[in-house]
């Protein structure tokens, strides 16, 4: 669920510039390997499924761990990959901005933090997957791996930005992102359960959706009759 | 992999995440939301605070700046026009696999 939910004017004016432009370039670096390598088509009907989910929950507070709101990024990665993950990141993020939820200076800074929990989930599913993992416990470890990587770059990218307006010395504002950060940790937890009985439940009705699963059917599933 | 090590790892990664998360909890403030939270700890650093880790007497509520602002509406809007598209997608990719099945 990392997202900064600071304000416009937060952030410096260089760390603004900063942010944007690193957002900007892993934006240009995605695009041009869509150019490059094409899409699967069954991977676009995925994105814009996941797309809709995440902004949908994006917006919605739950009552735990004080009222959070949780991202689904980590499935969005295992799901449609780390291209168009990256790019649903920035999607979610502008509508959301557009909405208010996140500053629009912030996009750069916000995408970045989204697109690594999709990446990071992504790589984090197929290198246990390529270990002999279960769906469950691959998919739900690489989407709390996935969600607090993506927390602990939010908290970095905030005490090298530092917050305007905030009297707290650089090695206190350290401590207090870290808690930001321990408590995003938590959170994961439930999106990872969450992101693993969404996977093993696709992995078992449409395998042929999910990259690193067994797509065929063994003869005993496929036929429903066991002995 | 042998299972009860697939699960004992996510276990053993769950556990260490809670511990955090708990400890973030009560050092940022305790039962407070999120945006406040935030504002709160950046602002005046860290705050020990307490209070229940679920409150479901508070229920799912839309953001606070999209129900502030009165954005309701046009959220519901973005999320059915984003729910059509995914769908449409995923009909039309579904039938074109097919298609080209048929072809091959």
């Amino acid at each position: 669920m990392a997202h900064i939910h600071l304000g416009e004017g937060s952030f410096p004016l260089w760390a603004l510039a900063l942010w944007t432009l690193v957002g900007i370039g892993l934006i240009s670096i995605v695009v041009y390997r869509v150019r490059k390598g094409g899409i699967k088509t069954h991977q676009i009907a995925l994105a814009g499924i996941a797309a809709a989910a995440s902004f949908a929950i994006f917006q919605l507070n739950i009552p735990v761990w004080g009222g959070i709101h949780m991202n689904l990024t980590g499935l969005v990665g295992i799901l449609a990959g780390p291209i168009l993950g990256t790019l649903i990141a920035l999607v979610v993020n502008v509508f959301s901005a557009a909405l208010g939820h996140g500053a629009v200076g912030l996009l750069g800074a916000n995408t970045l933090v989204n697109a690594t929990e999709a990446i990071v989930a992504y790589y984090g599913f197929k290198t246990l997957m390529r270990m002999e993992w279960d769906v469950f416990p691959a998919s739900a470890s690489a989407a709390t791996i996935g969600l607090s990587s993506g927390a602990v770059l939010m908290g970095v990218i905030i005490v090298i930005s530092g917050v305007n307006g905030s009297a707290l010395p650089r090695a206190d504002l350290a401590v207090a992102v870290g808690g930001l950060v321990g408590l995003n940790l938590g959170v994961a937890v439930i999106e990872g359960i969450l992101t693993g009985f969404i996977v093993q439940f696709l992995a078992s009705v449409r395998p042929d959706l999910l990259e690193f699963v067994d797509r065929q059917p063994s003869e005993e599933e496929h036929s429903g009759v066991t002995a | 992999m042998q299972r009860w090590k697939q699960y004992g790892s996510l276990l053993a990664l769950f556990a260490a995440a809670i511990v955090a998360g708990l400890w973030g909890f009560s050092v940022t403030g305790g039962a407070v939301p999120w945006a406040k939270r935030s504002a709160q700890t950046l602002q005046r650093g860290i705050q020990e605070g307490s209070g229940s880790l679920v409150d479901f007497g508070r229920g799912v509520i839309v953001a606070g700046p999209i129900r502030n602002a009165g954005l309701v509406f046009e959220y519901v809007l973005l999320v059915a026009a984003l729910v059509v598209t995914g769908v449409g997608l995923y009909l039309y990719t579904d039938r074109y696999h097919v298609m080209e099945e048929e072809r091959a």
